[in-house]
């Protein structure tokens, strides 16, 4: 400390140069018209890079959780290729059994056997809620993209609503934070399905409704729920989240349980999703529509 | 010290009014960025020797803040002036014979040293003072070309000026 002091006296001279000069380029910068713009030029150039610097710095630091959502990412993309190769249909004739892979399949012989039941499209958020009984999601994808009324909303993590209406661009998400909802889901493991229903109150817990309380010993907390595939809209297997505990009576329906599932995708801050469609829908319905009445 | 005072607190008030009405009205007169005469920097040249570095800086920095209310540049003159003060004790150490000027000259001026030496200090002094106004003025050194340029010729008008003002008012103290 002693030795800086002496630095400073023996210096002085250059010392109160340097904090004369800064007090003067303070004044150059404000008060002269010419000056000032170089100086803004200068910093915008230089503030520019240091910026850019520095956001590539802080990238490095982000890479393990962008690699995280990359890997979550790859799973689903497995998980979806995986079911689009168990609905293949083997092609079959007299010497020997080929099974194409739908991926390379392109001739239209191959297209009639190998034939994925659903199709992704990927989309964004756009508006959201969480707050009222009846929530809905805005996405920026719409008619034009392929997607229909009546198609699933999920993301790697759970599932998000289902698509009521749709414009060239856009479409509205019934969420699934809807007193309205009801989707088929199974307890993994247990055989046990329910329907999914939202009572209004936390955002992030729904009620697994209607199972037979021949399961009540089963379930348990931490277990997963997934969609159970009785449905068109979503496929099998997708999370929905875990029981969070153990069934009770249903108050409402005394012979059946009830189970608290805790959302695997939180609806409040979801972005990214993925419309789920099934190809076979329309062939679907009309044929189901031979057995109404 | 107290004798030197007055001397230069009028030497301060003179140069400062004659920089500020009289040379710049002349050169605004002649109207070329070539042709400047920036005599103040005299006065931080004639304060005492013996003064310390520090308020030599603040002085230059007091002399050229006055002169730029005239110009309306707030800054400009001052950050030369302030460089001026400081640049002083090294252009004398450059040139003082062995002894220094120190012990017997109250001020540096040519009644006490020879003209050569007081010409080639005063050059080498207004010189840099000028380079880094100009510097200042351009604020880039993307025209360093002009710059030199302009430091050249206002340097050599300057001059003459330096030497009728030693010549005119012979100062002593």
């Amino acid at each position: 400390m002693g030795r800086l002091l002496q630095l400073l006296l023996r210096n002085g001279g250059f010392v109160t140069l340097v904090f004369v000069e800064l007090f003067c380029f303070m004044l150059i910068v404000r008060y002269n018209t010419s000056q000032a713009v170089i100086w803004a030029n200068t910093t915008d150039i230089f503030g520019g890079r240091f910026m850019e610097r520095r956001q590539r710095v802080s990238d490095y630091f982000y890479l393990q959780e962008r690699a995280d959502s990359l890997a979550t990412v790859v799973d689903s993309l497995q998980e979806r290729l995986a079911w689009a190769r168990y609905v293949q249909v083997p092609v079959r004739d007299t010497f020997y059994r080929v099974t194409y892979d739908s991926i390379t399949g392109t001739d239209s012989l191959r297209r009639k056997y190998l034939r994925p039941l659903y199709e992704y499209v990927s989309a964004r958020v756009i508006e959201n809620s969480v707050t009222s009984v009846n929530n809905w999601l805005l996405l920026n994808r719409g008619k034009s993209d392929r997607i229909e009324p009546h198609t699933a909303v999920v993301t790697p993590n759970g599932i998000v609503g289902i698509v009521r209406h749709v414009s060239d661009n856009f479409s509205i998400v019934m969420s699934v934070l809807h007193s309205q909802t009801q989707i088929t889901a199974s307890v993994e493991g247990t055989g046990a399905f329910g329907s999914l229903e939202w009572d209004g109150n936390s955002p992030e817990v729904m009620l697994l409704r209607n199972i037979s309380k021949h399961f009540k010993e089963k379930i348990v907390p931490g277990a997963r729920v997934v969609t159970s595939g009785y449905s068109l809209m979503f496929p099998k297997g997708i999370p929905v989240g875990t029981v969070v505990a153990p069934p009770a009576e249903d108050g409402e329906n005394p012979h059946f349980l009830v189970v608290k599932v805790r959302l695997g995708q939180s609806v409040s801050d979801v972005t990214d999703v993925s419309v789920v469609r099934n190809l076979f829908s329309p062939e679907i319905d009309s044929l189901k529509s031979k057995i109404k009445r | 010290m107290n004798s030197s005072l007055f001397p230069n607190v009028w030497r301060f008030l003179g140069l400062i009014l004659g920089q500020g009405l009289l040379l710049k009205q002349a050169v605004q007169a002649v109207g070329s960025a070539y042709f400047n005469v920036i005599l103040y920097p005299m006065f931080i040249l004639l304060l005492p020797v013996q003064l310390a570095a520090p308020y030599l800086v603040l002085l230059g920095f007091a002399v050229g803040i006055s002169v730029d209310m005239f110009y309306q540049t707030p800054g400009v003159h001052a950050s030369a002036g302030a460089f001026a003060g400081f640049i002083r004790g090294l252009v004398f150490a450059a040139f003082a014979p062995k002894g220094g000027f120190n012990a017997k000259d109250p001020i540096f001026a040519p009644h006490y040293v020879s003209w050569q030496t007081f010409l080639s200090v005063s050059g080498v002094f207004f010189f840099l003072h000028l380079f880094w106004y100009y510097s200042v003025e351009a604020f880039t050194f993307v025209y360093f070309a002009s710059i030199v340029l302009k430091t050249l010729s206002s340097w050599s008008i300057t001059m003459i000026f330096v030497i009728l003002y030693a010549a005119l008012f012979n100062p002593k103290q």
